[in-house]
C-alpha cells in the first residue's frame, strides 16, 4: 500500500496577477524536470464568455527543485495557441502532457471544439519545443489520434510515456454520452496506444481499468509510472451525474498496477490518498500525476471543482 | 470520356421525397439499385440526410421499387453521423454489401464536421449495420477536418479510397465556408486504413476551389476519375461558382494528370442540370459505363444518367 504525506496546495490561480487568460483553474498537472528546478504544466481558464462558455489554455509553473512547495516563476503566456476556424483544438488545449525528444520537448494535448448536440468533442494533438517547453508549435492543424471506429468521440487526457524505447498513451475515450434529466454527460473510460515515432500509433482498443462504480463511472488521468519492478498507474473516476455538488459522486484517486504496462489489475485499497476532512481538497480530489525526483516520489493532485482553486502537492512516504 | 446523357431518370417530388442527393450504383443481375441521400428537417429546422434506395431495370426508364424506409439508422448521441449520412457508397463483399458513409455532426463555430464511417448489409443491400460507432477514416495532422465523400474500390488485394478532407474554413458573406481537396487512402481489410497524404488533383480555380465527390473507373490500365469542384463562395445560387464535373485520369491512382476538357458532358442550356452539375458516380453495367449525377439545387430535384460512348 502506498502511504503519501500532503504537504498541502502550492498553487492557486486565483493569486496570479496580469494574466486574464489565468483567471481560474489548474488542472491536469503534468511534470518536465530540469536541473534547478521541476516545471508543471497546467490548464488554466480565462473568465468565461457572454453565453457562460469557457475556453482553456496551458501554461505552467516553475518549482525550486529543492523545494517543490515554492513557486519559482509562472509562465508569461499560454504555451499553445488555440486552433484555427473549424480545427479539433478551437475551443481548449487541456490537458497537456510532455516528455523530452532529442533536444527538444512534445506536447500531446487535447483539444476541444464545440459541438450542436452535445457540449463539445475532444481528440489529441501534438506539437514541439524548442525552447526547453516554453512554447510549443503545433505540427498540424488536425489532431495525431482521433476519433476511431471503437472510439467514437472524447479522445482524450493524454498522457505520454516512454519504456524500453517504445511510446505509450495512456487517454481517455468517450463510449457514450447520456442523458440525465437533460443534461448530456459524457462516460469514459482508460485506453492506451504505441507507437514508435510518437506519431502513427497504434490503439489497443479495449478498457485497461474495470468499473467499480456502475458502468457509467467516468475514469481519467490514467498517469503511469515504474517503481522497482513494477508498473503503477493513479488515475481518478467518479459518477456520470449529480458529480458536481454531490461530493460523494465526484471525483476520487484509483490505483491499478501491471507488469507489463498492457493488462492493469485495479486495487484501489492500495491507492493511500483521499479527500481531506476540509479544506481545498475536502469535497473531491483528481487528476494525479506522479513523479519521483531526486529520490523521493510526489503525487500532484487538484481539489475541490475539479482543479477551479489549483493543485497541491503529496509526497509518497511509504511504500508496502 | 464521351457521354451521351439519358437525361434525368429519378426525381424524389414524385416519391414524397425532398432531395436525392449523391446517386450510387449497386448492380444485381437483373436491375441496378441506386442509393442516394434524401433530407428531412428536424425540429430546428435543420436538415438531416438519410439513405434511400430505388430499384430500376438495367435500361434505366423504369423504376421497379422505391425503398420506403432509410437503409441503416442515424448515429447515436455525439457520434460523427449523428446529424446525416451522406453520401453511401456501396460494394459487394461476397455476399455482403460494404457501404462507406459520409457522417455529419454539427459544429457551432463552423456548421458540421464529417468523417468517414463504415457499415455492412446481410441482406443484399436492403439494411446496413455499422461496424462501430465511430469512423473509420477521420481528421489527422494534415487533414484536420471533413473527411468525407468515400468511394471504394477493391483492386487486386488493395481497397482504395478516394475522399475528400477539409483544408480551411474562410470568411463567407454570412457564413464561414469550407474549402476541401481529393485524397486516397488505401487498405488490407477495408477497416484499418492509410493515408496517402497527398492533394490528388490540381487546383483550377485557385486555392481555395472546392473539389468534391471523386468516382473512380479502370479501362485497361489506366484509371479515370471524375469529380465535382466549384468556387468556395457564392457557389449555391450562381450558376458561374456553382458545381460542375471535372476530370483527371492516372496510371497508379496517385499521380493524376487533370483535364476537365476530355470530359465530354456539359450541362444543359437549360432544363434540371443547367445550372449546377455534382456529385458524380461511376460504375459498370452489362459491360456499358455509365455516369449517375446530380443537377440543379445539389440534387433537389433529382438524378440523371449517361452512358459511356467512347474514350
Amino acid at each position: 500500500m502506498f502511504k503519501w504525506e500532503k504537504l498541502g496546495r502550492i498553487f492557486n490561480p486565483s493569486e496570479v496577477k496580469d494574466r486574464p487568460w489565468l483567471k481560474e483553474y489548474a488542472q491536469a498537472p503534468a511534470t518536465l524536470i530540469f536541473d534547478d528546478f521541476v516545471r508543471v504544466y497546467f490548464s488554466c481558464r480565462p473568465e468565461p464568455d457572454e453565453n457562460k462558455q469557457y475556453t482553456s489554455y496551458s501554461a505552467y509553473v516553475d518549482l525550486d527543485r529543492r523545494n517543490l512547495t515554492k513557486v519559482l516563476n509562472v509562465s508569461d503566456k499560454p504555451i499553445l495557441e488555440l486552433g484555427k476556424s473549424g480545427t479539433f483544438d478551437e475551443f481548449g488545449t487541456y490537458p497537456v502532457s510532455v516528455i523530452r525528444k532529442g533536444i527538444g520537448v512534445w506536447a500531446y494535448y487535447a483539444g476541444w471544439t464545440r459541438c450542436e448536440s452535445v457540449p463539445y468533442n475532444v481528440a489529441i494533438g501534438v506539437a514541439a519545443s524548442s525552447d526547453q517547453g516554453k512554447t510549443f508549435k503545433k505540427m498540424g492543424d488536425g489532431p495525431v489520434i482521433s476519433y476511431s471506429l471503437d472510439e467514437p468521440f472524447t479522445v482524450s487526457g493524454p498522457k505520454i510515456r516512454k519504456f524500453n524505447s517504445t511510446y505509450y498513451m495512456y487517454y481517455i475515450s468517450g463510449y457514450k454520452w447520456e442523458k440525465f434529466e437533460g443534461r448530456a454527460e459524457n462516460i469514459f473510460k482508460i485506453r492506451m496506444a504505441t507507437s514508435e515515432d510518437g506519431i502513427n500509433w497504434s490503439r489497443e482498443n479495449r478498457n485497461l481499468i474495470d468499473d467499480k462504480l456502475d458502468i457509467n463511472e467516468c475514469q481519467a488521468s490514467p498517469d503511469v509510472i515504474q517503481l522497482g519492478d513494477k508498473y503503477h498507474m493513479f488515475f481518478c473516476y467518479k459518477y456520470a451525474s449529480d458529480f458536481r455538488n454531490n461530493k460523494d459522486r465526484g471525483y476520487r484517486i484509483g490505483y491499478a498496477c501491471s507488469d507489463d504496462l498492457i493488462n492493469w489489475v485495479r486495487d484501489d485499497s492500495q491507492v493511500g490518498i483521499d479527500v481531506s476532512k476540509e479544506g481545498w481538497d475536502s469535497e473531491s480530489i483528481a487528476y494525479p500525476h506522479v513523479f519521483s525526483v531526486d529520490g523521493n516520489t510526489y503525487m500532484l493532485y487538484l481539489g475541490n471543482q475539479v482543479g477551479r482553486h489549483g493543485f497541491g502537492l503529496a509526497r509518497l512516504v511509504d511504500l508496502k | 470520356m464521351r457521354f451521351k446523357e439519358l437525361g434525368k431518370i429519378f426525381d424524389p417530388t414524385e416519391h414524397e421525397l425532398d432531395f436525392s442527393q449523391s446517386p450510387q450504383a449497386l448492380v444485381f443481375d437483373d436491375f441496378v439499385r441506386i442509393y442516394f441521400s434524401n433530407r428531412k428537417k428536424d425540429l430546428s429546422g435543420k436538415y438531416l440526410s438519410h439513405i434511400s434506395y430505388v430499384d430500376m431495370d438495367k435500361n434505366f426508364k423504369t423504376i421497379l421499387h422505391v425503398s420506403d424506409k432509410t437503409v441503416m439508422r442515424l448515429g447515436n448521441l455525439g457520434c460523427f453521423d449523428e446529424h446525416g449520412i451522406f453520401p453511401m457508397n456501396v460494394l459487394w463483399d461476397g455476399d455482403r454489401v460494404l457501404a462507406y458513409t459520409g457522417g455529419w455532426s454539427r459544429r457551432t463555430s463552423v456548421s458540421v464536421d464529417g468523417s468517414i464511417g463504415l457499415a455492412v448489409s446481410s441482406d443484399k443491400g436492403e439494411t446496413f449495420m455499422r461496424v462501430g460507432e465511430g469512423p473509420v477514416l477521420t481528421s489527422s495532422l494534415s487533414e484536420p477536418f471533413l473527411v468525407t465523400d468515400p468511394f471504394v474500390k477493391k483492386i487486386g488485394e488493395e481497397y482504395h479510397m478516394l475522399y475528400i478532407y477539409g483544408k480551411r474554413w474562410i470568411d463567407g458573406p454570412n457564413q464561414k465556408e469550407r474549402v476541401y481537396k481529393i485524397g486516397h487512402a488505401f487498405s488490407r481489410d477495408g477497416i484499418t486504413w492509410s493515408k496517402t497524404g497527398l492533394q490528388l488533383i490540381k487546383n483550377k480555380l485557385g486555392k481555395n476551389e472546392c473539389q468534391a465527390l471523386p468516382t473512380m473507373i479502370k479501362i485497361g490500365t489506366t484509371y479515370h476519375m471524375v469529380f465535382c469542384y466549384r468556387e468556395a463562395i457564392d457557389f449555391r445560387t450562381n450558376k458561374q461558382n456553382s458545381y460542375r464535373l471535372g476530370y483527371a485520369h492516372s496510371e497508379d491512382m496517385i499521380n493524376w494528370i487533370r483535364d476537365d476538357s476530355k470530359l465530354i458532358l456539359k450541362r444543359s442550356e437549360e432544363g434540371w442540370d443547367s445550372q449546377m452539375m455534382c456529385y458524380p458516380h461511376l460504375f459498370e453495367c452489362d459491360k456499358n459505363i455509365f455516369l449517375l449525377y446530380n443537377g440543379n439545387e445539389f440534387g433537389r430535384s433529382g438524378f440523371g444518367i449517361s452512358i459511356l460512348e467512347g474514350l
